[in-house]
C-alpha cells in the first residue's frame, strides 16, 4: 500500500482548521535597550504567577543577584478590536470577541463602578431600547398571561427596572432615533434618485447584512445607503445633543442600547462611530433583548407584573416622542417611508400593487402613476440569507459586474429594504426564544429522562412528524410582530381617532427632529428651515453628513496560501 | 488474489491529459461523452464510439475553465446540454455548448453562461436534480445552497442550509424526488426537503459513521441511499416511511477512506437493486451486488456480494471518484480518477 503523492502547496484543501492563526505582526514600540553580545544564546520566555510574560536569558545557570539583569519583562501583545475587524483571517473568532465584551456583565460592572454623580468622573448612564426589543419582550409577557400587554406598559416596566435597580438616569426608545434615519434615508433616496448616487438603493440598517457586504460583496457597497442605523443616529442624539442639553461632553455619557441583534455589537464597534476628540464611542455598549431579560431574572424583577402609572399616555418629560409608529415593516418601516415620500411628492395620484414573491419575506411594491399607468417607482422589502443572495445576484448582473450573459430577470428597483435574517428584525438573533417543553421536573432540576432510564416516545417514530424549518419558530415570530403592531393597525386602513393621534405624534416628531437639526448642524438660514429636507449651507449640510450618514469599507482577505494552515 | 469473483474490470482506456490529479469524472445522460476535471483548472471532454465490439475514446475538447483554483467536482444537468462545475476557488460555473452541434463536437465550443457566487471557501460538490431545475451545491464554509435553474442560464438562490458544522463533502440528489442529501466531515448525512410556503430545510440527520462521509449514491430507484466514510465503511440506509431513512447494511472492503461510491443499474436484471461501486485511498475498486431479501425470509438485511474487485486500479495513486455510465445498454461501464492525473475506464465483464 502506497501512500498518496506528496501534500502539495498548491490549493489542495480537504483538510479543514477550525480558524486561522491571528496574523497581526507584534510592534515593536521600545528598541531593544541593550545590544546582544554577538552569538548570544537564545532566550526563552517564562511566565510568573501574576501572569507577567519575562523573556530569560537561558545561556545557562545565572548567579541569583543578576537575575534582575537577565530577566526582561515583555510587554504583552494587544490585538485590539479594530485589527480583528480589519483581518478576515479568523474573522469569526474577532466577531465573538466583539460580541463577548459587550455583554450585559460588562453594563452590571459599569455600572457598578461607576462614581457617584457628585464626582467629576460620573458617566450619565442612559439606556436606549428598541421596538423590536420591547415587542418581544411584550409577546414573552403576553404569551404566558391572559391579557395582552402593550409596548408602551412595558417600556414603562422595562424603564422602572432599569432606574430603580439598575441605576439609569434616562431610559428611552429607539423610535424617535429612527424617525431621524428615516427622513435622512428618505433624503439620500431624493439625492440618488437626481443622479447624485447609484440606484438601487439598499437598506443600510443591518449590521448582519453590511458586514456581509464589506466581506464577500464589495461590489454592493455603492448602493447601501449611507444613512446611520436607527442605533447610531441614537448614539448621536444622546451623546451629541442631549449631551449639550444637560451639559455634558460625549464621554461623560454611557450610553446602553438593546437590540434584537447581535451585530448590533459589532455595528457599534465600528470606528466611525467613535469619536476621537473625547474618545468615546456613540453607544458604549450593545446588548441583546435576551441578555436583558436575563439582568431581570438575575436582578430578579418580575416583568409580568404592571408598574405605577404604566397606562399613562406618554412622559411629557421625556426628551423624545415615544413609540412612533412607522407604518410599514416591523423592521423600520424603511420602504414603506419611500413609498410614502415618493407618494407625497408626486402630482399625480400615484397606485400602489403589491407582489408576492413566493413568501412574504421577500416582496414587491411598485408605484404607478394612475393617469398615465407610468411606473413611478419600484421596491422590494427582502429579508433573510436566501433572498438577499438573489438580490446581490441582480443587483450586480444590472450594474455590469456580473459574469455571465442572462438578460432576463431585469429587476429595475429604485430600494431594497433589505435585512438578513428572515422575518426581519422582530426575528433577530439577540431576541427571546418561544417558550418550550419543560426540560425541569416538578421540582425544578434539570433533568435527563433517558439516563435516569425513563422511556420517552422516539420524535422521530412517527413517520409524519418531521424537524422543523431551521430558521427559529414562524409562529412566533408572528407573536412578536403581532405586539410590535399592538397599539396600530397595519397598514392603516383608514383615518381612525388613533391614526389621527399617531399623525400628530409624527408631525410632532418631526417639529423636534427640525429642532435637533438646526441644533446640530448650525445652519447659517435658521428661519428657512421649515423641515429635515430644507436645504443648508454647505457648511451645515456636511456637518449633517457627518452626524447622520457613515461609509462603508470592503474588507479583503489577507490569507494568502502560504500563511495559511490546511 | 481475487479468488472465484464472477466478474472482473477490464481496462477499456486510459485517458492522459491532465496535468494535475483528475478529481472527478462525469458521463453525460444523453450523448457519448464523458467529462473530467482537476485541479489542473481545466476540464476534459471524451467522445466515446463502438469499435471492435469495444469502445474508442477520443479527447474532443478542453475547456479552460478559468476559475482560479482547482475544478473539484462535476455535473451534466439532465438534458446533457449543461455541465457544472465546482471550484475550489468557491464559485460554480455554468457551462454550455456554443456552436457544433449534429455531432461536430470539435467545432463546439463551451462558454460558461454564469457564475454562481455565494460560497465562502472552496465548493466541494455540485449535483443537478433529476429534473434538472434544481442545482445543489456545498462548500468547506459548512453550508449547502440549493438554486433554481431559470431560462437563460439564470439561477435563483432557493436556501442556505447551514446545518452541517464542518466542512460538507458531498451533495446527491434522490433520482425522481426533489430530496437532496448532504455528507460531512461532521460524520452526518443530512436529507432535505423543500417547505413550498417556507425555504429548504433539513428532515432528517442520518448518523453512524464514525469518521467523515465522503460520498453519497442514492440506489436507481431512490428506496436505498449509500453513503461512504473514513471509517472503511460503506452504509446502506433503507427508506422505512416517507422521511425516514434507516442504516440496514454495513459493507467493508476497503483499507483507506473510501472517497467515492456509485450506485448503477448493473447488469444482472431486475431482481438486483443493481452495482454498488466504490474506491478511494487504498486505490481498490470493488463492485457489489445489492439484493433486497425475499419476501418469505424475515431478516431485513439486504443480501449483498461482491462480484468484482480491482487494486492498483491508479498503480500507485489514490483513486478519487468512480462513476457508472447512465446511458442505456453501458450498465456495465465505469470510469475512475485518480491522483495520477489519469482517467480510466472500465468494463465488468464476467471472469473466465
Amino acid at each position: 500500500m502506497a501512500f498518496s503523492g506528496a501534500l502539495t502547496l498548491t490549493d489542495l484543501n480537504d483538510f479543514i482548521t477550525p480558524s486561522q492563526a491571528c496574523i497581526k505582526p507584534v510592534e515593536q514600540l521600545n528598541p531593544p535597550e541593550e545590544l546582544k553580545e554577538p552569538g548570544a544564546a537564545s532566550t526563552e520566555i517564562v511566565i510568573d504567577s501574576s501572569g507577567s510574560y519575562y523573556e530569560v536569558s537561558a545561556s545557562g545557570p545565572v548567579p541569583n543577584a543578576s537575575t534582575k539583569t537577565t530577566e526582561k519583562k515583555l510587554q504583552q501583545a494587544q490585538i485590539s478590536l479594530n485589527d480583528c475587524l480589519a483581518c478576515s483571517g479568523c474573522i469569526t473568532s474577532a466577531e465573538s470577541v466583539l460580541i463577548t465584551l459587550q455583554s450585559h456583565t460588562e453594563v452590571l460592572n459599569f455600572l457598578e463602578s461607576n462614581p457617584p454623580p457628585t464626582s467629576l468622573s460620573h458617566k450619565v448612564p442612559v439606556l436606549s431600547i428598541a421596538p423590536q426589543s420591547i415587542a418581544s419582550l411584550a409577546a414573552s409577557v403576553s404569551s404566558g398571561s391572559s391579557s395582552a400587554v402593550s409596548p408602551g406598559q412595558i417600556l414603562r416596566r422595562v424603564q422602572a427596572f432599569c432606574t430603580q435597580i439598575l441605576g439609569f438616569e434616562h431610559v428611552y426608545d429607539t423610535t424617535f432615533a429612527r424617525h431621524i434615519a428615516l427622513l435622512e434615508h428618505t433624503q439620500e433616496f431624493f439625492e440618488r434618485k437626481r443622479g447624485e448616487g447609484k440606484l438601487p438603493m439598499l437598506a443600510s440598517a443591518c449590521p448582519g447584512w453590511i458586514c456581509y457586504a464589506e466581506k464577500a460583496h464589495s461590489e454592493m457597497l455603492p448602493f447601501i445607503a449611507r444613512t446611520k442605523s436607527p442605533q447610531q443616529v441614537m448614539g448621536t442624539l444622546v451623546k451629541s445633543w442631549l449631551g449639550s442639553t444637560w451639559g455634558q461632553q460625549p464621554d461623560q455619557i454611557y450610553h446602553v442600547s438593546v437590540m434584537p441583534c447581535y451585530d448590533k455589537k459589532l455595528e457599534a464597534s465600528r470606528q466611525d462611530f467613535y469619536n476621537d476628540v473625547y474618545a468615546t464611542r456613540d453607544v458604549d455598549c450593545v446588548i441583546t433583548t435576551g441578555e436583558l431579560e436575563l439582568m431581570m431574572r438575575e436582578k430578579g424583577w418580575d416583568l409580568s407584573v404592571p408598574v405605577n402609572d404604566e397606562d399613562a399616555p406618554c412622559h411629557n418629560h421625556s426628551a423624545f416622542p415615544e413609540l412612533l409608529a412607522h407604518p410599514g415593516t416591523s423592521s423600520g418601516s424603511y420602504l414603506h417611508s419611500l413609498i410614502a415620500a415618493v407618494t407625497q411628492a408626486s402630482p399625480d395620484p400615484l397606485d400602489l400593487t403589491v407582489k408576492t414573491v413566493r413568501t412574504s419575506d421577500y416582496e414587491e411594491y411598485i408605484l404607478r402613476n394612475r393617469i398615465t399607468g407610468e411606473l413611478v417607482f419600484k421596491g422590494a422589502k427582502c429579508y433573510g440569507f436566501r433572498n438577499l443572495q438573489n438580490v446581490v445576484r441582480k443587483v450586480g448582473r444590472e450594474a455590469g459586474m456580473q459574469v455571465g450573459r442572462g438578460a432576463a430577470g431585469r429587476m429595475g428597483y429604485d430600494y431594497v429594504e433589505v435585512m438578513a435574517c428572515p422575518g426581519g428584525c422582530v426575528n433577530g438573533g439577540g431576541q427571546l426564544k418561544p417558550a418550550v417543553r419543560k426540560k425541569e421536573d416538578e421540582e425544578g432540576y434539570t433533568r435527563s429522562w433517558e439516563d435516569s432510564g425513563v422511556q420517552l416516545p422516539d420524535p422521530s417514530e412517527d413517520a409524519g412528524t418531521i424537524q422543523g424549518p431551521k430558521w427559529g419558530n414562524k409562529e412566533w415570530t408572528k407573536e412578536v410582530d403581532k405586539a410590535y403592531w399592538h397599539d396600530l393597525p397595519t397598514p392603516p386602513a383608514s383615518p381612525t381617532p388613533e391614526i389621527q393621534a399617531v399623525t400628530s405624534l409624527a408631525e410632532s416628531a418631526d417639529r423636534l427632529a427640525l429642532r435637533v437639526k438646526v441644533d446640530l448642524c448650525h445652519p447659517k438660514n435658521v428661519a428657512g428651515q421649515s423641515d429635515w429636507a430644507s436645504a443648508m449651507d454647505q457648511g451645515a449640510e456636511s456637518r449633517r453628513r457627518d452626524l447622520f450618514r457613515t461609509q462603508y469599507r470592503a474588507v479583503e482577505s489577507e490569507v494568502v496560501g502560504l500563511a495559511v494552515k490546511w | 488474489m481475487d479468488v472465484d469473483l464472477p466478474y472482473e474490470l477490464q481496462l477499456v482506456t486510459d485517458l492522459r491529459g491532465h496535468e494535475e490529479r483528475a478529481w472527478q469524472i462525469a458521463w453525460n445522460p444523453v450523448e457519448p461523452l464523458l467529462a473530467s476535471c482537476s485541479a489542473d483548472k481545466s476540464v476534459r471532454l471524451y467522445n466515446y464510439q463502438p469499435s471492435n465490439e469495444s469502445l474508442k475514446f477520443s479527447h474532443i475538447h478542453s475547456i479552460p475553465t478559468g476559475h482560479t483554483k482547482t475544478v473539484r467536482s462535476l455535473a451534466w444537468s439532465p438534458s446533457g446540454k449543461t455541465l457544472a462545475t465546482g471550484s475550489f476557488d468557491s464559485n460554480v460555473g455554468i457551462w454550455e455548448r456554443e456552436g457544433g452541434h449534429d455531432g461536430d463536437e470539435e467545432a463546439a465550443d463551451w462558454e460558461c453562461m454564469t457564475l454562481l457566487e455565494g460560497h465562502e471557501t472552496e465548493c466541494k460538490s455540485v449535483a443537478y436534480s433529476s429534473s434538472g431545475t434544481l442545482l445543489a451545491s456545498c462548500s468547506r464554509d459548512k453550508t449547502v445552497w440549493v438554486w433554481e435553474v431559470h431560462p437563460d442560464s439564470d439561477f435563483e438562490c432557493m436556501g442556505v442550509l447551514m446545518e452541517h458544522t464542518q466542512d460538507v463533502k458531498c451533495v446527491a440528489w434522490h433520482p425522481s424526488e426533489e430530496i437532496l442529501a448532504s455528507a460531512s466531515y461532521d460524520d452526518t448525512i443530512k436529507l432535505y426537503i423543500d417547505d413550498p410556503s417556507e425555504d429548504w430545510f433539513c428532515f432528517s440527520t442520518l448518523t453512524g459513521h464514525k469518521s467523515t462521509v465522503w460520498a453519497l449514491a442514492w440506489s436507481p430507484k431512490g428506496s436505498y441511499l449509500a453513503s461512504s466514510s473514513d471509517d472503511l465503511t460503506i452504509k446502506i440506509w433503507k427508506r422505512v416511511a416517507e422521511h425516514k431513512w434507516e442504516c440496514a447494511l454495513e459493507l467493508k472492503g476497503h483499507e483507506r477512506s473510501i472517497y467515492s461510491i456509485s450506485w448503477g443499474k448493473g447488469k444482472t436484471g431486475e431482481e438486483s437493486l443493481g452495482w454498488l461501486a466504490s474506491t478511494g485511498g487504498d486505490g481498490k475498486i470493488n463492485v457489489w451486488d445489492i439484493r433486497e431479501p425475499p419476501e418469505s425470509s424475515t431478516g431485513r438485511v439486504l443480501s449483498h456480494k461482491l462480484i468484482a474487485t480491482l487494486s492498483s486500479a491508479h498503480d500507485v495513486s489514490d483513486v478519487n471518484s468512480i462513476s457508472w455510465c447512465p446511458r442505456e445498454g453501458f450498465e456495465d461501464l465505469l470510469a475512475t480518477a485518480g491522483d495520477d492525473g489519469s482517467v480510466r475506464v472500465w468494463k465488468v465483464v464476467p471472469s473466465h
